[in-house]
């Protein structure tokens, strides 16, 4: 394959300087698809690729062939897949850096207007699905017409493609070009469009774009009753509208091989089964910069396993060639160990969670409440707690100390946020927590609240794995006098104590801390300290808890930056959220910026080093998968 | 007999009804439903789905409706349409998943079960025969090792043994590179190297129980006079032990074989997921945990049928085999 390369090169070097740019490229494609050509299966490399593709550049120019093995844990596990091989129009990739940039993936171009209202994208010329039939802007008002504003498929449309209650409305120029628009200024679509896609069936995928030439024979706008329970009855589906959505028998690309698609890899032998393979697809629009078609590898499979010591089993064996998902920090040992036997290496990744205790703001314990609400108490919580201790014992010293803020890479970063109220003082916390008034103390040492009783915290956690980090925060918390009672529940008990805000702490990642704009509803409060407070803001004061001043403020500047007509002003109201947030203290954050274990075959290339894992930035897909290529013997 | 076997089969009606209701219901006790399970699950993978979505899921998959409409629906479809439903993880028809890890599910549980008797029973007899020898301690000790060692550990530890010491593949039925290849002598060499681990530990684990019970028929036996008489008449040793007592220490194994067949059916859960291996018990332990009510209703439905048909053979293979209870 190297020779082949040399004289690719060289071939490009002589037509380059004949040629105009760009138009007389030759293009290489995968000797697998060549075979094909031969035969007369597929028209040549050129007449699949558009006009003018997308050039992704490779870490190092790679060769054609081999299996990605890889491991799954059941047809719930659909989203590791997923990632592999997500499209957008605009998608989040790594530079040399490692910082997240939004890069175009299928358009030609795209422009937005001044007030941020209007998105205008200009589709490949000669971009194809994967059958050979070309993708059209007629794809895309079947998606808008048929599938988004059809009320049997999508039943309510999501707020984020309807901000202000009003859906977006889209508007086609020409067979290429389309036009999305809304009645409000939304500066931030394109980072949300880059992580969600466009609604259901969504994340996996393509935004905008339904094949219509496969798909209208089974939409009810197109077909008959008739024909529509007839195709129910042959995929065995309860309902015609169960053939359709992210896990439909027709529209999951999980479950269906004749599925048009434009991803790099499409599926060969679907879910359920103990391997599950995906095959390159050929009419994939991008090449890398020499011009060879991605993607280099050609199949992709994965293993079923159910229990987590197979899958370190497989690991230590070499069975698996590039895998982050499921592979726990606790294991690191083992995995090193095994290095020369199963002949990988671990290539790390920066963890974008911050492990924190999430105090309860909207408590019903109104005694409680009023203690959380006190400043000095939150700062004496805060600098209890030995993160040092912590990260020394539980994460193999792999994690940094950190306060819950935006993390390293994000644009909201900032280092004196990430280490406010982070250092270990307990001195400064009883003294805090005397000033504050609650200097009695009962038999035990424990300090007594404002009502007489013991001040104690029940802190919950839904995973066993964390046990010991809880006993040392117990300790910490009980030097200073307050009694820290862990407890390790079940996952759907701990969903329904969030849900009926019946919880005083608990302990859990604390995400979307990379690009906050794209899913701020952590920092104001949702599904975490404050719970309640969020409901009264989207319900606009009909559920809830009325929340604190300091919080309110943080509404407002989510509203104001939502609404701003530029990326730059919006920045400004994000960056003024986070800094409320983390002065206030509100999440004591121990440690994050962990690592991130990726294990990644000797044979394998072009795997980046050092990215930020996070679902915003779509976990591994930010390292370019269809550029990673393996070594062929 | 005739009418003995009829009564009990119309005995097995309602027995069958009240344990479809009643796993049914145990099936949806825990808080929540499938779609909460579902949403929890992603959540801990670090991926979450909206409320919205949620709801549109629930409504979907009937789940809004009353317990009772939902276990008529389930039931109806099985009694009159023999369509078991569609696994609401796996969104396909619940009889295919089943049947496609059905032969393996059978083809391991029956080998292990032949393997097991074909050791529990001579050894048994052997030890009773040779009470206090010193091959006698010597399956005590095993016997008593291997009823007291979990499965799942067992496997864990031959598991290790085999990756550590032995560099062998381990884990799930083939090595990746045989998955999906052809059939081939050397398939099926790999196929073999995969399955001493399971059929060593389900075997040894069964047996342990069974030679302490053979033993002590056994002995319970040998101690009678038509023994001594048989053997004063002249017959050699091995005819008068494997004729005789073997025949009456054998009832208890008989009257509990029908148990064996949902066993069979099931395979030791845990011990395959440990194992990796494809077959139906992990389906079914996957089911409940995520309440995935079709698949986890259906294959407990299966198991009863199963049990319930399994008694009656038992007790018709004893009628059978045991004169004593046929002319009683």
């Amino acid at each position: 394959m190297n020779a082949k390369n040399w004289v690719a090169a060289i071939a490009l070097a002589a037509l380059s300087s004949t040629a105009m740019a760009g138009s007389a490229w030759a293009f290489q494609e995968a000797p697998m698809l060549t075979e094909m050509v031969e035969a007369g299966s597929l028209p040549p490399v050129d007449e699949r690729l558009p006009v003018n593709p997308t050039v992704v550049e490779a870490l190092s120019v790679g060769e054609y062939g081999g299996t990605w093995r890889r491991a799954y844990s059941g047809p719930g596990d659909r989203w590791g897949p997923t990632k592999l091989m997500e499209e957008r129009v605009l998608k989040w990739t790594a530079d040399e850096d490692g910082t997240a940039v939004l890069t175009p993936g299928y358009i030609e171009s795209y422009s937005v207007n001044e007030d941020s209202t209007a998105f205008t994208f200009t589709l490949l010329e000669g971009l194809k699905w994967s059958d050979g039939m070309p993708v059209t802007t007629e794809d895309v008002e079947f998606w808008y017409n048929d599938v988004f504003l059809n009320p049997a498929l999508v039943p309510t449309i999501d707020p984020t493609f309807a901000p202000g209650g009003v859906p977006l409305e889209l508007e086609v120029q020409d067979e290429r070009t389309f036009t999305i628009k809304f009645a409000q200024p939304y500066v931030y679509f394109l980072q949300i469009l880059a992580k969600d896609s466009t609604g259901e069936p969504s994340l996996d995928r393509p935004s905008f774009l339904f094949p219509k030439h496969y798909l209208s024979q089974y939409n009810d706008k197109y077909a008959s009753e008739e024909e529509l329970a007839a195709a129910a009855e042959k995929y065995n589906v309860a309902a015609w509208t169960d053939l359709w959505g992210s896990k439909g028998a027709l529209t999951g690309w999980w479950n269906n091989p004749d599925l048009p698609v434009i991803t790099a890899w499409k599926i060969e032998t679907p879910a359920p089964a103990e391997t599950v393979t995906m095959v390159r697809n050929p009419y994939y629009y991008a090449v890398d910069q020499e011009g060879n078609q991605l993607p280099y590898i050609d199949r992709i499979e994965h293993r079923l396993f159910q229990d987590p010591e197979t899958l370190n089993l497989m690991v230590a064996q070499g069975q698996i060639d590039m895998q982050a998902r499921y592979m726990g920090l606790d294991n690191y040992t083992f995995y090193k160990e095994n290095e020369e036997r199963g002949g990988y290496h671990i290539v790390p990744g920066l963890d974008s969670n911050v492990w924190s205790l999430v105090p309860n703001m909207n408590t019903t314990d109104e005694v409680l409440r009023g203690l959380f609400e006190t400043e000095a108490v939150r700062h004496a919580m805060s600098v209890a707690v030995d993160r040092e201790l912590i990260n020394e014992l539980t994460q193999s010293g792999l994690a940094k100390e950190l306060q819950t803020a935006p993390v390293m890479g994000s644009p909201y970063y900032s280092e004196e946020l990430s280490t406010h109220w982070t250092e270990y003082d307990p001195d400064l916390a009883n003294e805090l927590l005397d000033e504050a008034g609650l200097s009695e103390r009962d038999g035990a040492g424990f300090r007594l609240r404002p009502d007489g009783q013991r001040f104690s915290l029940v802190v919950e956690a839904n995973d066993a794995a964390h046990a010991k980090t809880l006993e040392l925060l117990a300790e910490n918390f009980a030097d200073v006098g307050i009694e820290f009672l862990p407890r390790v529940i079940d996952r759907t008990q701990w969903d329904n104590n969030r849900a009926n805000n019946d919880f005083q702490m608990h302990w859990i990642p604390f995400d979307r801390l990379t690009y906050v704009p794209a899913d701020p509803r952590r920092i104001m409060g949702s599904d975490g300290y404050a719970n309640q407070s969020f409901k009264w803001y989207n319900t606009d004061g009909a559920e809830g808890m009325e929340p604190s001043p300091e919080l309110q403020q943080i509404y407002d500047l989510w509203d104001q930056a939502s609404q701003s007509a530029s990326v730059e002003v919006a920045d400004g109201y994000v960056s003024q959220m986070a800094e409320i947030f983390v002065n206030q203290g509100w999440v004591i954050g121990v440690y994050g910026a962990g690592t991130v274990v990726n294990i990644v075959s000797d044979k394998m290339h072009n795997v980046q080093a050092d990215l930020v894992q996070d679902d915003i930035f779509r976990g591994v897909g930010l390292a370019r998968t269809q550029q990673f290529w393996m070594e062929q013997d | 007999m005739l009418a003995f076997i009829g009564n009990r089969a119309l005995l097995a009606i309602p027995t069958l009804i009240f344990i479809s209701f009643i796993s049914f219901v145990i099936i949806q006790l825990p808080p929540g439903d499938y779609v909460t399970a579902y949403a929890a699950q992603l959540r801990h993978a670090g991926e979450y789905i909206s409320p919205l979505q949620e709801e549109m899921m629930r409504d979907q998959f009937g789940l809004n409706d009353p317990m009772i409409v939902q276990y008529w629906r389930w039931i109806s479809d099985i009694v009159l349409r023999g369509d078991f439903g569609y696994s609401l993880e796996w969104n396909a028809p619940v009889s295919t998943l089943i049947w496609d890890r059905l032969m393996l599910t059978l083809a391991i549980s029956s080998a292990s079960l032949v393997l097991t008797w074909a050791i529990a029973i001579p050894v048994g007899v052997y030890s009773a025969s040779r009470q206090y020898s010193f091959l006698d301690h010597l399956f005590t000790v095993f016997g008593f090792l291997g009823k007291g060692i979990p499965d799942f550990l067992l496997a864990l530890i031959l598991m290790w043994l085999a990756f550590a010491y032995l560099n062998m593949d381990v884990g799930g039925l083939f090595s990746p590179e045989f998955q999906n290849a052809p059939w081939s002598l050397a398939k099926l060499g790999n196929l073999l190297s995969h399955l001493w681990i399971p059929l060593v530990v389900l075997a040894t684990g069964g047996a342990a129980g069974l030679i302490r019970v053979m033993r002590a028929n056994m002995l319970d036996e040998l101690g009678k006079p038509y023994v001594e008489t048989a053997y004063a008449q002249g017959l050699s040793e091995a005819r008068v032990v494997w004729t005789y007592p073997v025949r009456v220490a054998l009832n208890p194994f008989i009257s509990t074989v029908g148990w064996a067949l949902p066993a069979l059916f099931s395979g030791d859960v845990i011990t395959a997921v440990v194992l990796n291996l494809p077959t139906t018990g992990p389906l079914l332990l996957q089911a409940l945990k995520m309440q995935d009510m079709y698949l986890a209703g259906s294959f407990i439905l299966i198991l009863s049928v199963f049990t319930v048909v399994g008694t009656l053979i038992s007790d018709i293979l004893l009628a059978w085999f045991d004169p004593r209870i046929r002319n009683a």
